[in-house]
């Protein structure tokens, strides 16, 4: 079926990482459809566009963009001019525009409506970004850097706030609920800092107040994600697990652990928030059941480290 | 380039070398004719190094001196020069990267007017909930899931990452691969499978497998991927039987042949390339290595031990023994070994020591005095050993006595003993340390005493012997 119907009316799932190739599987058999070339850098973060028409893969000086209708294996939009490794990427939900963020100190807005009407904007910091999150109200980046700091910055007024949360420890990634009531990072030490966010919508300022400090990992953490339905958190981590957290008191509702005991390095909810793929450093994808913890389906064809992913789902009208 | 001085050398070479990287042989026509370097060799032209004449007579050997003309298998074929492969490659770059669109980031601060901004990177107000039919608890992978519960899992993905039609950059093969084991009609085809270059045999066989089996998912494959063997086959896809199976823990870019078909191995390729075999042996030895090594390890520990007493034995160390006297009575006394002397000293305790047959003067022997120390027996828990000195007054040296002199050697020497008692481990260690002084040393007492104890010996042989 996949593929078949209309382009929104479909699941994607796309992997990338050391091996310097973007594959496209088939979610629900584990087959690899395609393989896309991602010449001479690993892929550091994917994304798709919200339009689904294409995946854009963020890699050392440059993002490309694959067009996921055809079978070409190469990129169909090139952009450069950064100087160093882009290591997070993400759309504006309408695709409008794009938000990179770079160890070049930087985070940038990349217009994508045309090439006339260009918009690109720039946030200077002071050590290398390692993240990037956009609030649900579109309208407000969340930068975590190296050093350890979060900035939010205001993209209408260019108003910016720094928060530290903990000293000499560089923030690995960050991520907010679709609902926009939860802010979760976490860091190089494998602590995950939640803050509860009100405001933010209208002339409203967003506001954090700290919700908690969780231990969550014992080694560096390297990625977190709210489910679609803000009920859970999942973190991944070197220690070689993803672990699955209650959004309502914080508390952990599963481990996701596999024998190969590799690093994993990314993680994405379904739509329903049923099921979890990470990628891992054993080249293998896996799509796990959250609630059982069982590793429904293995995605294996790479021949080195997966480092990045990429799923879209598509939530079913109940009949 | 000791060659290149060589004029004889250099004509033949290029000579050589329009002959065989021509492939309209053209030159070969014309050149054959008239050998020039060889002509112009007899004519006394050309400079020839000693030794060169020799070979002249043969063409073959001649240039097989001309080392740089590789003598490829297929004549005919000319290797295209690296420049022309490069320009190729930077063309085929050009024209996909003019299919790329690309987009520069552009430094442009204030070109954007403030409407545009605002309506750019307006609030959404996400927190209106929308009202929607959707089911949050199912989604479209969900659902897909669902239809294929259970999916015929394919048994070798882990040869999955072998498949090298999808890499660019990593060196990669093509074969043509009959599947010989299937009944005749579905064999007919060959399956057309690019392998990374780098990938055994045996993984290659499990990409074979990988492949057929995603193709076909009522296969008849087994999962025991070590029971194929890869087999050199004609073109039509007959197995040449005169040749062994490939051997699978070979590299696949090895072996120059492009049609293969893959089969059970019969059964004397396994017993050649027994797959199992190396995995059990391996596992059977390795406990048996390490024992090996443990008992290395602690050989040598044990020698540095070793060498650590005998280092440490000239070093003052005092024992706590019991001496036994002439009439079989225990005196508690101070043993005090070093590398220069032996000091006996009595350990005065209250009454005891006040009984006169229990008296043990202090006494101390200079270590040249000293013949031998040995155990000589085991009681329980104690151990019984005798030191044996030379009671020659030049020898002996008391406490309060004078200086050490050298032992002179014309005096017949008699040896005495002392007899000690001390817990087994006590006695052990002060019988090895003295010897180990002993054989340092090495005193004429210590000399003379084995030399009698050796001369009894033989006394007592023949004494044996003449019985």
């Amino acid at each position: 079926m996949t593929g078949d119907g209309p382009p929104n009316e479909q699941v994607i799932f796309v992997t990338g990482g050391y091996d310097h190739t973007i594959k496209i599987w088939q979610a629900h058999t584990g087959i690899c459809q395609r393989t896309a070339q991602h010449t001479d850098s690993q892929v550091n973060a994917l994304d798709i566009t919200p339009d689904k028409q294409l995946v854009a893969a963020a890699g050392y000086q440059h993002i490309r963009m694959y067009d996921l209708g055809s079978s070409n294996p190469n990129p169909v939009i090139n952009y450069d001019g950064v100087a160093k490794n882009v290591t997070g990427l993400g759309f504006q939900e309408d695709g409008k525009w794009m938000y990179t963020g770079g160890e070049d100190c930087s985070a940038r807005i990349w217009d994508l409506r045309s090439r006339d009407l260009q918009c690109q904007r720039i946030f200077q910091v002071s050590a290398p970004v390692n993240c990037v999150c956009l609030h649900p109200n579109q309208a407000e980046l969340i930068v975590g850097d190296q050093s350890g700091v979060i900035h939010l910055w205001d993209l209408r007024s260019d108003h910016n706030e720094q928060l530290i949360p903990e000293a000499e420890a560089s923030i690995q990634d960050i991520a907010i609920d679709p609902e926009g009531t939860h802010m979760a990072a976490v860091n190089n030490k494998g602590s995950c800092y939640i803050w509860a966010l009100s405001g933010g919508v209208g002339k409203e300022p967003t506001k954090l107040s700290p919700r908690k400090k969780l231990e969550t990992h014992k080694r560096y953490a390297l990625r977190c994600q709210f489910s679609p339905d803000s009920s859970l958190l999942v973190t991944t981590s070197a220690d070689q697990t993803a672990r699955v957290w209650e959004t309502t008191d914080f508390t952990e509702t599963q481990i996701l652990k596999h024998e190969a005991k590799r690093w994993v390095w990314d993680a994405a909810f379904s739509a329903d928030s049923q099921y979890i793929f990470t990628a891992s450093s054993d080249g293998v994808a896996r799509l796990w059941n959250v609630a059982t913890g069982v590793v429904e389906r293995e995605y294996q064809g790479h021949q080195k480290a997966i480092t990045a992913l990429a799923f879209r789902d598509e939530v079913r009208v109940s009949s | 380039m000791a060659l290149y001085d060589n004029q004889h050398w250099l004509l033949s070479h290029i000579r050589d070398s329009f002959i065989f990287t021509d492939d309209t042989s053209a030159c070969e026509m014309v050149m054959l004719g008239e050998d020039l370097p060889k002509q112009l060799k007899a004519n006394g032209v050309l400079d020839c190094y000693p030794g060169m004449e020799d070979s002249d007579d043969e063409d073959i050997y001649a240039m097989a001196e001309s080392y740089d003309i590789q003598m490829d298998m297929e004549f005919g074929h000319r290797q295209r020069s690296n420049t022309a492969q490069r320009l190729e490659k930077m063309d085929l770059e050009r024209k996909q990267a003019a299919e790329i669109k690309h987009v520069k980031w552009e430094n442009k601060p204030s070109t954007m007017s403030v409407e545009i901004q605002s309506e750019l990177f307006q609030r959404k107000d996400f927190r209106k909930k929308k009202e929607t039919k959707a089911d949050k608890r199912h989604s479209l992978l969900a659902e897909q899931l669902e239809k294929c519960p259970n999916l015929p899992q394919n048994p070798f993905t882990d040869y999955a990452k072998f498949d090298g039609s999808e890499h660019i950059g990593t060196p990669a093969k093509k074969y043509r691969i009959f599947m010989s084991m299937l009944p005749e009609e579905q064999r007919m085809y060959p399956m057309q499978i690019v392998v990374v270059a780098t990938a055994k045999v045996q993984e290659f066989i499990g990409l074979i497998c990988y492949k057929y089996a995603a193709e076909h998912p009522d296969n008849p494959l087994k999962a025991d991927i070590t029971k194929y063997g890869l087999y050199i086959t004609e073109d039509d896809g007959e197995v040449d039987w005169d040749l062994p199976c490939l051997d699978p823990r070979e590299t696949i870019a090895k072996f120059g042949f492009t049609c293969l078909g893959l089969k059970e191995m019969t059964p004397n390729d396994r017993a050649r390339h027994n797959t199992v075999v190396p995995k059990t042996v391996r596992y059977e030895e390795n406990p048996k290595g390490k024992d090996i090594e443990q008992k290395s390890v602690a050989e040598d520990m044990a020698m540095m031990d070793d060498h650590t007493t005998a280092m440490e034995a000239p070093l003052y160390q005092l024992y706590r023994v019991h001496i036994i006297n002439k009439v079989r009575a225990k005196a508690e006394i101070h043993l005090g070994i070093s590398g220069e002397k032996i000091e006996i000293d009595p350990v005065i305790t209250g009454k005891g020591a006040a009984r006169f047959w229990n008296r043990q003067r202090a006494v101390s022997y200079h270590i040249d005095n000293i013949a031998w120390c040995e155990l000589v027996e085991h009681k329980g828990p104690k151990t019984t050993f005798t030191l044996v000195y030379t009671s020659h007054a030049n020898h002996l040296e008391f406490h309060t006595g004078s200086s050490g002199q050298t032992p002179s050697l014309q005096q017949s020497t008699s040896f005495k003993n002392h007899d000690f008692e001390a817990d087994s481990a006590t006695a052990e260690e002060i019988v090895r340390k003295i010897n180990h002084i002993l054989e340092i040393r090495s005193g004429t007492s210590r000399k003379e005493y084995l030399a009698q104890r050796e001369r009894k010996a033989t006394r007592r042989k023949n004494f044996h012997l003449h019985r």
